[in-house]
């Protein structure tokens, strides 16, 4: 049970390579190919790979102003690479679908429709039946402990309750890849406790491949499979590590456990120096 | 509501209606003094017979429900067309360039010109019935709630935008359920100022002849210096625009009810 650190984990390695199931044994679901992106001819980064499998949570740490939200706009589509692909599935990424859920930082929640509505809207926009929403949003409320409050608009809520509102509507979409952007970093240290095992609960029972933003080395120990530290994106280079900790993950006593710590630190180190 | 809640609105509403009990008891007073002529500023009582006259024979042989609904007619009518068109150009030019860029320049070179100023030319190319004047006001209108919904529909958020497309949303619900409810704030505002303006703009419209409509009746009136009549025509239509106003903004507090609450 170790944490491993390696420096320069850049195109995805081999089949077959040494413990256990990597991301490249499987077919990737998400995958950049040498992706290089600049605004206004300003680069922000260049030369970035990496593979992502199925079910896999890959954590995002890295200074601020580095790319994160970057890479996460080029995986929901909402920017296009100016060098190189970036692939779901095997495919080009073409724009935003429902296929990709994103939860915002600040929720971004529609604040002219109830949580319900909110909840329901991809099945609204796919023109399923009315029933049929209200069953989803009502099951998707009570899968984040949502139950009873379907009927609130956004601003009656707490900031937390807000989150698990942004979260429902994502899982409604029954997304393929969830993408997450510092969904939890206004949010008070209990409630972003609870709702990190939420997130794992939801990734174990979902199978959902999540990309989850964070500043928190905490955070990325306790929720991710493995962690990309991104400190050098300019040169196409980004640290990864392995997380090792014991099942079931939504364990909050996995905090404590020898491996996270070790981990933590060994972050702390790569990220100081 | 809390108990200082309920507090502050009775106070709220109390001051409400003494202020224009107010301004009507120094008008009482002032004119009780005799101080000003009556032909300048007559007294409640006078304006008061002469509602009442007209109530009952009308003003110049039409009725003054007529006269009343006449203005409202065409306000009405207006109002209705110049908000729907205005909204739906407004918001289209706020999230297609193409269509802002059509609109652009004409609707800024028209926007400065004073609608008195467009009087003659109507009567030249539309004559002096009906049409010259829901035109007028149509224009009006047109424009305020064009400039309001444009803003807007710009004022949605680029998160919302991005939620709605990455939950499959297409062009046309987006714009149905993202962009309009963001744009609805504003609309509504858009609406109040432009009902307010209509209002100003029938009084103008009436001098394009015609024999009926508020306008018309205080036009008139005042070019026979029957003050009192003058004076009762001013009041109803200030207070159709009390009424109007007050009526959007229930509205808007109802429709609008997440406004300022995030
Ligand atoms: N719309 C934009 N136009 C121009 N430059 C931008 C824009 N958005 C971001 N950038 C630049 O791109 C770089 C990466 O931004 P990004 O938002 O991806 O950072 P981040 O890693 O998410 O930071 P943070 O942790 O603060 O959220 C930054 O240097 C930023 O200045
Ligand atoms: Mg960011």
């Amino acid at each position: 049970m170790s944490a491993t650190a390696k420096g320069l984990a850049l195109v995805p390695e081999p089949a077959g390579h040494a413990d256990g199931p990597r991301a490249s044994a499987v077919r990737p679901v998400l995958s950049f190919e040498q992706v290089g992106f600049d605004y206004d001819g300003r680069a922000i980064m260049r030369d970035v790979s990496f593979a992502i499998a199925p079910g896999e949570l890959v954590a995002v740490l890295g200074p601020s102003g580095c790319g994160k939200t970057t890479i996460l706009n080029m995986v929901a589509g909402f920017l296009k690479p100016t060098a190189g692909a970036a692939l779901i599935g095997g495919r080009e990424i073409a724009g935003p679908g429902p296929d990709r859920g994103v939860v915002f930082q600040a929720a971004a929640l529609f604040d002219w429709m109830t949580v319900a509505d909110n909840i329901a809207f991809s099945l609204r926009c796919a023109g399923r039946p009315k029933a049929e929403q209200r069953q989803v949003a009502s099951e998707m409320a009570a899968l984040v402990g949502l139950s009873g409050v379907e009927g609130l608009y956004p601003y009656q809520l707490s900031g937390g309750m807000r989150q698990r509102v942004g979260l429902a509507r994502v899982l409604a979409a029954k997304p393929k890849v969830m993408l997450m952007d510092e969904p939890f970093s206004a949010l008070d240290v209990q409630t972003r406790e609870v709702l990190q095992e939420e997130v794992l609960r939801i990734k174990e029972r979902t199978g959902c491949t999540i990309l989850f933003v964070t500043h928190s080395i905490d955070e990325a120990v306790f929720l991710g499979d493995r962690i990309f530290l991104l400190n050098d994106l300019k040169e196409g280079r980004f640290e990864e590590f392995r997380v090792d900790l014991p099942a079931p993950r939504a364990n909050g006593e996995n905090r404590l456990h020898p491996a996270f710590i070790r981990l933590r630190e060994a972050i702390y180190r790569q990220m100081r120096h | 509501m809390t108990s200082s809640d309920r507090r502050a609105r009775r106070q709220y509403w109390a001051v409400a209606i003494l202020s224009p009990l107010a301004i009507f008891l120094l008008w009482v007073f002032v004119t009780a003094q005799g101080a000003v002529p009556a032909i300048i500023l007559p007294s409640p009582a006078a304006v008061a017979t002469s509602f009442l006259d007209m109530v009952q024979r009308g003003y110049s042989g039409v009725a003054l429900a007529t006269h009343v609904g006449a203005s409202l007619w065409r306000v009405g009518v207006a109002f209705l067309i110049g908000a729907a068109l205005g909204v739906a150009v407004g918001l289209l030019r706020g999230r297609i360039p193409v269509i802002d860029a059509i609109f652009l320049v004409p609707s800024e070179i028209v926007r400065p010109i004073p609608p008195l100023g467009l009087i003659p030319l109507f009567i030249l190319w539309f004559g002096i019935g009906e049409l010259s004047k829901i035109l007028l006001i149509f224009i009006a209108v047109f424009l305020i709630m064009m400039v309001n919904a444009q803003a807007g529909a710009r004022s949605c958020a680029v998160d919302s935008l991005r939620a709605a497309q990455s939950m499959g949303a297409g062009r046309w619900q987006i714009f149905r359920f993202v962009v309009l409810p963001s744009a609805l704030p504003q609309i509504m505002t858009g609406l109040r100022i432009a009902m307010g303006t209509a209002l100003t703009i029938l009084v103008a419209s009436e001098l394009l002849g015609g024999d009926r409509g508020l306008g018309f009746l205080i036009l008139d009136a005042s070019s026979f210096f029957r003050t009192t009549y003058v004076f009762a025509g001013i009041i109803l239509i200030g207070l159709i625009g009390l009424i109007s106003d007050r009526g959007i903004a229930y509205l808007s507090r109802r429709i609008v009810h997440w406004e300022g609450r995030r």
